[in-house]
């Protein structure tokens, strides 16, 4: 009697340990195939990505063509797929979202796997001055981003032609912005006339100050181009795809005629984290987004613009006319650099802005 | 001998699996966050295994002071308010018949069976420029001009009470309910009115359901930043979106974690004096 109930606590304990395991485990997917040579292709591809970022449609007919499984999970942050990839990443992911900011130092650290390029045949129809040199090895570009500034004509009340309109207290509560340190401070420091990758303290201070300025116009952090079209706000600083999407939906929506300030332009890159179970599949995806009419039809859900020359020729004509891809003053551009230790410096009055008084 | 052990198995295959639980979800996760709040944080954000003061050092920045007085405020301001409505409808409810009472407790609930983030996207649409509410204001000619509901700090506290309301109205209930009617009789036969009755009678005697209450809004609120985030448009941080940020955006996981530790503590605080106040077999929660 006492065997069999000390059998029955074992065994109940087992089943909750087996159990907790197997909770555990099955959110991995199982690392079967493929490690390098092994014939056996994978099922199973595993992505991590920004969410209302690649049509559906597009991953269904990949998913047809190569009798498999994509399973995409979403990032909330840029810091998600850092983490992802110095985590050791791999154990789940066989692709990982980042941006070019980043791609410098998680090739020094050794995150991300070297590309085979001869397996993405199609990567040929990139336009290279998208895709620099230092990095091309391991990364492939999807699609690219300007932080436009737009604004509805018919209630912004101050005209806009470069950032510091953007603190004119005529626009109190009127301003609808994406978030994030690293898209913030560089605007304040165009607008002051540094860098907009400054590492100097005193600079990123004073564009702090010029931030406590911009924070008092501004009505909402985030959802900027809802903000704008139902009227909460009436300038929004946010991606050119999401301009798009705000001037389709309501045609006073303008771009700010900026005259002499420079944008941000950032690119969403795909890296592989190292030691990927599926790579094959991996290289499949990458080559098969890479295909001019593939890339055109995604672009026509999500209108950003593209670094595949080929594929924004096969585009449709109303992606090709959008006001937001013909910017008279696209070369004037910036890119997020990777200031190193300064970002704690960033960090820091960025919380501050947001703590405020 | 025999017979202890006897008693011994079958005592742990039913604490047995509520302790793996707690020691697996609770305990350890716990301990970890205590650990890791005590190392160095990486080039990369990571943790680096090596023992550090620094983030204890960094809470004691007048920013993180100012954090926390703004998130106590709003987190009392929100109990007092949850109390102030929660208490009457309380009362209300538990003066109904039992049958009736059952079906307001169950409408109470009936909100919850929808994820928080779907209820406040809805406030949102019920209150932006072009919503419902304005379309009425503007049509009914009370304004002529939208009125700005969103984003603001009334629409947060909205938002604030009503995510937390049930959990004030439940203890309050029940200890309501518990109330002997006999006791409100004697005051009355002896004199008292209603007011002197209410305030010498029904307060003490549901003084543990009210302090469940507080417990039961405040620390959540505390911690909570989903409200502020969406309804408040991301202009103010509270301890809940630092946290947040130093574990997501800043990954500074060694400053998150000694955060949630000081949040542990002031929330270790308020229990210990609640288990001064009241018996904690006091505790009513339905």
């Amino acid at each position: 009697m006492i065997n069999f109930k000390r059998l029955a606590a074992f065994l109940m304990a087992a089943v909750m340990v087996l159990g907790l395991v197997a909770c555990g485990g099955s959110s991995k997917p199982e690392t079967d195939s493929t490690e390098g040579g092994s014939a056996e292709a994978s099922t199973e591809l595993n992505i991590f990505m920004w969410q209302q970022y690649i049509s559906d449609d597009l991953i269904a007919n990949f998913e047809k063509e190569n009798n498999c499984t994509v399973n995409l999970s979403y990032m909330s942050d840029n810091a998600d797929s850092i983490t992802k990839l110095t985590a050791g990443g791999a154990q789940e992911y066989d692709l990982i979202m980042t941006c070019d900011a980043y791609m410098k130092s998680l090739v020094d650290g050794g995150y991300v796997e070297k590309l085979d390029l001869s397996k993405i045949p199609a990567s040929s129809n990139m336009n290279t001055a998208y895709w620099p040199e230092e990095t091309r090895e391991y990364c492939m570009p999807y699609l690219m981003n300007y932080i436009y500034v737009i604004y509805d004509s018919a209630t912004c009340p101050v005209e806009i032609t470069c950032y510091n309109d953007l603190i004119k207290p005529e626009l109190k509560g009127q301003i609808t912005t994406i978030d994030g340190a690293r898209n913030l401070f560089p605007i304040a420091l165009i607008a002051l006339g540094y860098d907009p990758n400054s590492t100097d303290e005193k600079e990123i201070a004073e564009a702090y100050e010029w931030l406590v300025k911009f924070n008092d116009n501004v009505v909402a952090y985030g959802n900027a181009e809802q903000n704008l079209t139902n009227g909460t706000a009436s300038v929004a600083l946010t991606y050119d795809g999401n301009a798009s999407w705000a001037m389709a939906e309501k045609d006073t929506i303008k771009i700010a005629d900026f005259k002499e300030d420079a944008v941000q332009l950032g690119f969403d890159l795909y890296v592989m984290p190292k030691g990927a179970a599926h790579s094959d599949l991996a290289y499949k995806f990458l080559d098969y987004i890479c295909q001019p009419e593939v890339m055109a039809a995604n672009l026509e859900e999500f209108p950003y613009s593209c670094p595949n020359d080929a594929a924004v020729a096969a585009a449709s004509e109303n992606y090709q006319n959008d006001p937001c891809r013909d910017f008279s003053y696209k070369e004037n551009v910036f890119f997020q650099e990777d200031v190193g230790e300064a970002l704690t410096i960033y960090n820091d009055y960025y919380q501050k802005l947001k703590v405020g008084e | 001998m025999n017979k202890k052990r006897k008693n011994v198995l079958p005592a742990l295959a039913q604490a047995g699996p509520v302790s793996v639980w707690m020691i697996l979800f609770v305990t350890i996760p716990m301990i970890y966050i205590v650990y890791i709040s005590f190392m160095s944080r990486g080039v990369f954000g990571d943790v680096v295994y090596q023992f550090s003061m620094e983030s204890y050092k960094t809470l004691l920045d007048a920013t993180y002071f100012k954090v926390i007085t703004k998130s106590l405020k709003v987190a009392v301001f929100t109990t007092v308010l949850c109390l102030l409505v929660g208490y009457p409808f309380a009362y209300f409810i538990a003066r109904k018949p039992r049958d009736v009472a059952s079906k307001l407790i169950t409408l109470i609930m009936i909100p919850f069976w929808t994820n928080s983030l779907m209820r406040l996207n809805s406030w949102l649409l019920v209150f932006q420029t072009s919503g419902p509410v304005n379309n009425f204001l503007q049509a009914t000619g009370i304004v002529d001009h939208p009125v700005t509901f969103i984003y603001t700090d009334g629409l947060v506290v909205l938002g604030m009470i009503t995510n937390m309301l049930p959990f004030a109205v439940l203890p309050l209930y029940s200890s309501i309910e518990k109330l002997d009617g006999s006791l409100l009789e004697a005051s009355a036969d002896l004199g008292a009115n209603p007011v002197k009755t209410f305030w010498h009678v029904t307060l003490p005697v549901t003084f543990p359901g009210i302090f469940s209450s507080i417990i039961l809004v405040f620390i959540p609120t505390l911690g909570i930043y989903t409200v502020s985030d969406m309804l408040g448009g991301g202009k103010v941080l509270y301890i809940g979106n630092i946290i947040k940020n130093q574990f997501g955006a800043i990954r500074n996981w060694p400053l998150g974690a000694a955060l949630s530790v000081l949040l542990i503590a002031i929330t270790g605080i308020l229990i210990f004096i609640y288990t001064r106040f009241a018996n904690i077999e006091d505790m009513e929660v339905v």
